[in-house]
């Protein structure tokens, strides 16, 4: 048994004054000469011995309350066998995309069993892509061990190293031992975030599983305009010929061949395509990895991640300069096909379909949008588009709240002079969900002029440091609008020039363009939950209705460049000895969980409770 | 402080007069100052019937009112009722000497054998004492002389409290002496064989007296009040009990309620008067229980 704070055992030693009390207190019967004596005499009268063993009752329980006490605030417990033990091996198996090929994967395995042969102590499974799952739990057993890693299969996750190293650095809880890495040293494995933290007393170790020499993976699929273009990558050293077979919604649509240098990536385009609504394109690869051989993309719609810009003048050099490069640097940009500007006065012109092709409508300026192109825009709200305002200058808040509909009165006021900053009143929310541990970079952004928003069905995501509103989350029906109180164009405020402004935009057009109905695409690392994380074409239950969505792998465990296992260990901090602390911590969730001090106080209040009734007793 | 409770005196404050006869006189005569609003009045001499003067006659006997009306001398003859012999039977044994409260049964019981004597010598009753442990310690025949009630006093005064008690023997052998029949009194803790005690009172009964028992007891014979752990000793034979009186309180209160019970309802049966005495009650109570028997018998 061991205690989490012994120094209250001290407190023991106040089972002494009672004994000192007894011996010092002993004493002669109080003695009365009676005349009724023989009354007495068949009474339960109580006999010197019985009253003697009574107050040594008496004088046991005392103690024992008092020892009770004394060993309930020292929080014993049992100390668990696992925390005992001596060293601890925990294996990290990679199981990313890229170690899915059947021999990487063997080879995997095979590197694993003799890590868990030659460990001394416990050991302990994890495997990792983008988050880490603890396979076996440390055990004594090595055959419970290689068993787990018998059972394991590759996922169509990305690597994520810091994700492996903290949850197997979590398991060590004071521990010393080995932390072997079983992976393909995949550069792009770390993020660009801060060190990962191991205790010093884990020694690190990388076994390499050697990269395939060779392979073809689809990194992206693209609609521009009546094409479908996909482009393939080749992961190795020769020019390699690349047969890329399109289908549309499981008729094959075309055939191409191309030629993809070493390292290098070629686009493989198909003409022709006037209807359908999903393509999937599939590279032949048998020698490679299987799992980035084919990719998917939405057809109905066009492009479901562009971007239509509504600006003055439609000239989005002149009036969104900051707003396009902005959306073509992004990375969903990227996947979207390109951003398009539109005047408000000639988006009247438009139809209503041509508008739905876009995923996202940016309004940098309501001047001129006449009474047809805000019915365009109500229509497109409602059935379900994805709205960004950037109640700027240009912005008239009548106009937006007729765009709205009635039933979101929205105003905007006049701007404020005063210069503010900006911070995300929910961090949950998707859109700065992402900054991670960088949203505090939104607050370098400074705001000279703000407009006053106020609407219903909106939630303020964001504030600026008057407490106003400054990001707004508006669900309109089916639809959502994202209201941005000033503008985007550098002109009431610097966030244009900020770092921040990039995945902002981002993360907004990612947010209202997944948010729209008519469909979405997602990367296996970041599905919503209960979709499978595996690619392919899902039905995502919105809560008001059903949409599909497509599912791909991350191109980026395409790319099969190496590190230097010297540069896998600069990512990892070495934690001043924690083991003390992380023995603490194990040792305190050990006596939580057994929460013997309970039963001890318990056990203490009995022992005064039954002597008090002794003690009445005795008196 | 009441008016009742101003009528009789607190036997701890009697116990601290100097005298036995200074005791018994200034309860009985207290006493006797509070009964003129009593219904006693008047019962010890009795007019008996009108006598034709003879010259001798006391002339503060004659009736004027008869020689007014009839014009002959009569005096009237008034029957004095001395013919009672009452006997005090005091217990003098070693558990008498138990008091708590500034008084010992024992001094309580002298001075309410005092205090009759004292009562009956002025009503001109004939009374003897008979003192007794296990035996009988001292006895004092009845008498009616004007001297007696200072002997009585004296032999009270000089008693002091025995060994053992044994009621039934000394009873026994106090009724196989009588010669008259009288009032018998007794005063005790009969702390003894009740059975015992019982029939010797009524050999009393037997032998033709009136029999009176005061049954002298402690306030904490009565209530046991000790609160803490304790070695009783017994008065008489030194036998000890440690006890704790809150484990034994409950039994004792209903040995000592039986016993009172069977005192009070057996001898009730027999036609004894039976009065429990607590020592923290004034004696006049008691003075009252032998009036009360007293006039019964007249």
């Amino acid at each position: 048994m061991s205690f989490l704070s012994p120094l209250f055992l001290a407190g023991a030693a106040a089972a002494v004054v009672p004994i000192v009390l007894h011996l010092l207190r002993r004493r002669t019967e109080h003695r009365v000469r009676f005349a009724a004596v023989a009354l007495l005499k068949d009474a339960p009268v109580e006999q010197s011995m019985q009253r003697r063993l009574r107050q040594w009752l008496l004088l046991a329980l005392r103690v024992t309350a008092l020892v009770l006490l004394a060993l309930a605030f020292a929080r014993p417990f049992f100390r668990a066998a696992s925390a005992s033990r001596g060293r601890l091996t925990v294996v990290a198996i990679d199981t990313s995309l890229s170690m899915s090929a059947p021999a990487q994967l063997a080879q995997a395995r095979q590197r694993a069993r003799e890590v868990i042969r030659a460990a001394a102590g416990d050991v302990a499974v994890v495997t990792f892509s983008d988050s880490a799952t603890v396979v076996v739990s440390p055990t004594s057993s090595q055959s419970t061990a290689t068993s787990g890693v018998d059972a394991m299969t590759a996922g169509f996750g990305s690597t994520n190293y810091r994700a492996a190293l903290a949850a197997a650095a979590d398991l060590f809880r004071g521990r010393s031992g080995k932390l072997v890495v079983v992976t393909d040293l995949q550069a792009n494995g770390w993020d660009s975030g801060a060190r990962v933290g191991v205790p010093a007393g884990v020694q690190v170790e990388v076994q390499d599983v050697p990269a395939l020499p060779e392979n073809l993976a689809l990194t992206d699929l693209r609609v521009d305009h009546d094409r479908v273009v996909a482009t393939v990558t080749n992961a190795g050293a020769q020019m390699t010929e690349a047969r890329v077979t399109l289908d549309v919604d499981g008729r094959t649509s075309g055939r191409a061949v191309v030629q993809v240098g070493g390292h290098a990536s070629a686009d493989a385009a198909f003409g022709g395509i006037q209807s359908g609504a999903i393509a999937r394109a599939v590279v032949d690869d048998p020698r490679g990895i299987p799992g980035d051989n084919s990719r998917l993309a939405f057809l109905a719609g066009a492009s479901p991640a562009s971007v239509l810009v509504v600006t003055t003048s439609g000239d989005l050099d002149k009036d969104a300069w900051y707003v396009r490069h902005a959306l073509i640097a992004a990375a969903s940009s990227q996947k979207a096909g390109g951003v398009t500007g539109v005047s408000a006065a000639e988006l009247g012109t438009w139809t209503d379909d041509r508008l739905s092709r876009f995923a996202v409508v940016a309004v940098l300026s309501s001047r001129g949008l006449e009474r047809r192109a805000r019915e365009h825009l109500a229509g497109y709200v409602a059935s379900g588009g994805g709205l960004l305002i950037a109640a700027g200058p240009d912005v008239d808040g009548e106009v937006i709240a007729d765009v709205l509909g009635t039933g979101s009165p929205l105003e905007i006021k006049g701007a404020d002079s005063e210069t503010l900053a900006l911070a995300p009143a929910d961090v949950r929310h998707p859109i700065f969900r992402a900054f991670g541990g960088d949203v505090a970079s939104l607050s370098l952004v400074r705001f000279r002029n703000t407009a006053r928003v106020s609407a219903a069905n909106c939630q303020a995501i964001a504030r600026f440091t008057s407490a106003e509103a400054a990001v707004l989350d508006c669900a309109i029906g089916p639809g959502h609008a994202v209201i941005v109180a000033s503008d985007l164009n550098n002109r009431w405020n610097d966030f244009p020039i900020r770092a921040s402004f990039v995945p902002f935009l981002d993360q907004t057009v990612r947010y209202l363009s997944n948010n729209s109905t008519r469909g979405a695409d997602y990367l296996v690392d970041d599905v919503p939950s209960g979709v499978p994380a595996a690619p392919g074409v899902v039905t995502i239950d919105t809560g008001s209705g059903q949409r599909r969505a497509i599912v791909n792998v991350n191109p980026k465990e395409s790319d099969l460049d190496r590190m230097l296992a010297a540069d896998f260990y600069a990512f990892i901090e070495r934690l001043r000895d924690s083991s003390a602390s992380d023995a603490r911590i194990e040792l305190s969730e050990q006596e939580s969980r057994q929460h013997l001090w309970q039963y001890l106080l318990a056990a203490a209040l009995v022992a005064l409770f039954a002597e008090g009734v002794v003690a009445a007793r005795t008196a | 402080m009441a008016a009742r409770d101003r009528q009789f005196l607190d036997p701890a404050v009697v116990a601290r007069l100097g005298t036995l006869e200074l005791k018994a006189r200034t309860v009985v005569e207290g006493f006797i100052a509070g009964l003129h609003r009593s219904p006693f009045k008047g019962f010890s001499v009795e007019f008996a019937e009108y006598r034709q003067y003879i010259p001798g006659d006391d002339l503060s006997t004659m009736d004027w009112k008869v020689y007014a009306r009839s014009d002959r001398h009569y005096v009237k003859k008034f029957e004095e009722e001395t013919n009672l012999h009452c006997q005090l039977l005091l217990d003098v044994s070693g558990s008498m000497a138990y008091g708590s409260r500034g008084v010992s049964k024992f001094e309580y019981a002298a001075c309410l054998a005092a205090s009759l004597g004292y009562l009956m010598n002025r009503q001109r009753d004939g009374v003897g004492l008979v003192a007794f442990s296990d035996r009988i310690v001292d006895v004092l025949p009845s008498s009616t002389r004007a001297g007696h009630l200072r002997n009585l006093l004296v032999a009270l005064d000089r008693l002091d409290v025995g060994s053992r008690t044994n009621v039934a023997k000394p009873l026994h052998q106090v009724a196989d002496t009588l010669t008259k029949r009288g009032l018998v009194v007794l005063i005790s803790d009969l702390l003894d064989d009740a059975d015992a005690v019982i029939r010797g009172l009524k050999h009393f009964q037997y032998r033709g007296s009136d029999v009176l028992v005061f049954h002298v007891l402690d306030r904490d014979e009565l209530e046991f009040p000790f609160d803490r752990t304790t070695r009783f000793e017994d008065l008489e034979s030194g036998d000890e009990v440690v006890a704790v009186p809150g484990a034994v309180r409950e039994h004792y209160l209903k040995r000592i309620g039986a016993l009172i019970d069977r005192y009070r309802r057996e001898l009730g049966a027999a036609g004894i008067d039976y009065q429990l005495l607590d020592t923290s009650q004034p004696l006049e109570m008691a003075l009252l229980a032998y009036l009360s028997t007293r006039s019964r018998m007249a």
